[in-house]
């Protein structure tokens, strides 16, 4: 569908700009640490430790099922060392719910430094707690810290990329899907259906897409459908016994990493369903202007049908401003669904998005939980952007800031 | 004549796009499964409860009549009660402090926008592939992809949090309120509280506007450069400063100006962010916490006050458009 010329320039254009090449990096780097998520990360992204004994060592900490994620078995569920013996047994048979254990010292810190709670047992049988500081080699274990619930953020980064890019190029696919052949139908035929069908999309486009957006979670979110659970094909090999573990490096750490992902089904539909109309507007303005070309009459007259031609010819011919539009999407659309993550409207909380908001009540003293997902959200979007700009001036369909927006 | 027949075109066109926004938004509530009374009763509260509710919401009529219902009292600017506790009609809680703060906020944001992006635009075209024409054009990159309301967070944790003095949770005073004070009484302390209330929230909602402009600028400028009358300027005598800033930019501003009313809605759904991070008591907050205590009217009432807001707008810049340059009637 992409002529040899096309080709040619996107070559040029990529060898001669450091910013597309830039921009490629950026993005095979998001692509590929969200795709192998589970070999990247280095703890589950959402173990909790609450008042752990050392904060580095998984098996003294307190682990509690993030929402969203199946729940282990209650074997690994410590509720906590403070707990005396007869109280841990009590609120592993009544209190077993999402809230972790009340712990005097939130599990966040940064790399480096810790603070930790110890018991000292005495020998009349009383104890003290006592908080120690201590130096721990952090710096491997949490390289970006962890966040008020002790989870590590780093590995949360990893994973949230997977949102990110799925709900990004799902979505920008989904909307393409809607507007491309809406936008070319009203173009070709045009008159009273052009005028039909722009009328609606004009009535899209009186929303801002944020708003609408928020308004359609609002609606949705009550039904089942709100998210789904996606298997990790590396985990569950890892688990299981039909593929050699040799074939998987650290087959164990990946065994150990979440069974699946909470994918928000509502969150894509919707940012799909508020920006399909800016691909209606440019597949129009191209199929107006292709409508009236030779090749198209002539197809017309050996007797082609409408659907044929839209397809054979139209399409082809108008590909290259809608291919620019979906790479600006997919940023836009990161950025969407961050805004809707961050506002609590996504259903999972394993997203850069609602990782921003969980630093929020903490930016005064912990200021590493909001900035390190804000700035994967950054780079993942320069990185789309890039690759628009590169796009964009080889192929140069100038349609810069008609192209969506929040 | 040829102004007049597009004027009343493209009115017809906004009221039919009007009635579009506030059919879909009265249809998007009937989208909503279950009984939308669920969430205003208390769990235990009895059949009879419900259904008086019901009839007050006048839920038990056909789908037809309620849309007609709402379309006639919409006509005489009744959006209904607000569904919650507070069981005040839905205008006075938008057309009060609420909007006002909105308002103000997208305004001061877009003063920030334009008063930043465009020398830095005539800069950057200028210069090109100089020092000056990089740092633009990556500073308006980031602009773009950032996230604002991560922007809003990074503003508050580097700059409100050591300086101390700007605040960053709760709205300053209405800025007529404290233009009145400083007026009236010669009291300039409102005026520095709205001031150091608004000017994070500003700077956070009116970066990507920067960005977005400063790009916008760059391009079209460098397109215009090209063309004749430039040269035409210059073998005049023209000063650069001159040719660039009275001739050039205005002929590149004006298609600016249309894809910034396309870009308005970016304005409003960034300002719902902005204004949750820095609880800025908006509409768009009012909004946000509406959708979570299933407040349809309201939800309702808000969404439509924001899409006719912004159809008006884009008409009148249309309108303005076609007045200031005729040829775009043609096209």
């Amino acid at each position: 569908m992409i002529s040899d010329r096309v080709k040619a320039s996107l070559k040029r254009e990529f060898k001669t700009s450091r910013m597309a090449q830039l921009g490629l990096i950026l993005v095979l780097l998001v692509i590929i640490v969200a795709t192998f998520a589970p070999f990247f990360a280095l703890h589950d992204p959402t173990e909790q430790r609450i008042g752990t004994g050392d904060g580095v060592d998984d098996d003294d900490a307190g682990v509690i099922g993030d929402n969203g994620v199946e729940e282990d078995d209650d074997d690994d569920i410590d509720p906590g060392d403070i707990d005396d013996a007869d109280e841990a047994d009590e609120a592993e048979s009544t209190d077993r719910t999402d809230v972790p254990p009340l712990s005097p010292i939130p599990g966040h810190q940064f790399v480096g430094e810790t603070e930790e709670i110890q018991r000292v047992d005495h020998e009349d049988g009383t104890f003290d707690i006592e908080i120690v500081e201590t130096e721990v080699n952090a710096d491997r274990a949490f390289p970006l810290g962890t966040n008020t619930v002790g989870q590590d953020i780093y590995s949360r980064i990893v994973y949230g990329a997977r949102i990110s890019m799925l709900v990004g190029i799902l979505g920008a696919g989904l909307a393409a899907l809607v507007g491309v052949p809406y936008g070319l139908a009203a173009g070709y035929f045009g008159g009273r259906l052009d005028d039909g069908l722009m009328r609606g999309a004009d009535v899209m486009l009186a929303f801002p897409s944020l708003v609408l957006a928020i308004a359609l979670v609002g609606v949705f979110r009550d039904s089942g459908f709100h998210t789904t659970q996606l298997p990790d094909p590396f985990v569950l090999a890892a688990q299981s016994d039909t593929v050699p573990n040799v074939l998987i490096p650290r087959a164990d750490h990946v065994a150990a990493m979440p069974e699946s992902i909470t994918f928000p089904v509502t969150v894509t539909l919707v940012v799909a369903l508020v920006n399909w109309v800016w691909f209606a507007r440019i597949a129009r303005g191209e199929a107006i202007s292709i409508r009236t070309e030779e090749y198209v009459k002539a197809a017309r007259s050996l007797g082609a049908s409408h659907t044929r031609i839209l397809r054979q010819h139209v399409l082809p011919n108008a590909i290259t401003p809608i291919i620019v539009l979906a790479t600006i999407q997919v940023a836009f659309i990161i950025l969407l669904e961050a805004a809707l993550s961050f506002l609590g409207f996504s259903g999972t909380n394993l997203t850069w998005g609602a990782d921003v908001e969980s630093g929020r009540g903490d930016l005064a003293t912990s200021w590493w939980i909001s900035t390190m997902p804000g700035i994967a959200i950054v780079i993942a979007v320069i990185g789309v952007n890039l690759i628009g700009d590169w796009l964009r001036d080889a192929l140069d369909p100038g349609i810069e800031g008609e192209s969506g927006g929040m | 004549m040829r102004f007049i027949r597009f004027f009343l075109k493209r009115l017809v066109h906004s009221l039919f796009v009007i009635w579009g926004v506030v059919t879909v938004v009265f249809f998007l509530r009937f989208l909503t499964p279950g009984d939308p009374t669920t969430a205003l009763v208390s769990p235990d509260a009895g059949q009879d409860v419900r259904d008086a509710l019901r009839e007050e919401l006048r839920l038990d009529e056909p789908i037809y009549i309620q849309y007609f219902e709402y379309l006639t009292d919409l006509m005489v600017g009744d959006f209904g009660n607000s569904m919650d506790v507070l069981d005040r009609p839905v205008t006075e809680w938008i057309f009060s402090a609420y909007l006002i703060r909105s308002v103000e906020l997208a305004l001061a944001a877009t003063f920030v926008a334009v008063v930043i992006a465009i020398p830095l635009g005539v800069i950057s075209a200028r210069r090109r592939h100089q020092p000056a024409d990089y740092s633009a054009t990556l500073f308006s990159l980031f602009g773009i992809s950032t996230p604002n309301f991560w922007l809003g967070i990074m503003l508050i944790i580097i700059v409100a949090v050591p300086v101390g003095f700007i605040p960053t949770g709760n709205p300053g005073p209405l800025f007529y309120q404290a233009l009145g004070d400083a007026v009236t009484q010669g009291n300039f302390g409102g005026l520095w509280d709205w001031l150091r209330h608004i000017f994070l929230p500003a700077i956070t909602l009116g970066t990507y506007f920067t960005a977005l402009i400063t790009r916008l600028t760059r391009s079209g400028m460098l397109e215009e450069i090209g063309k004749p009358y430039v040269k035409a300027c210059h073998a005049k005598g023209l000063p650069e400063t001159l040719t660039l800033y009275k001739h050039v930019l205005r002929n590149t501003l004006i298609p600016i100006i249309t894809i910034l009313g396309l870009q308005l809605g970016t304005l409003i759904g960034g300002a719902i962010v902005t204004e949750v991070v820095f609880e800025w008591n908006g509409l768009g907050q009012l909004l946000i916490d509406r959708i979570s205590s299933r407040d349809w009217t309201m939800i309702q009432g808000i969404i439509i006050v924001i899409g006719v807001s912004f159809v008006v707008i884009n008409t009148i810049v249309d309108i303005l458009y076609a007045y200031l340059d005729p040829q775009v009637i043609d096209q």
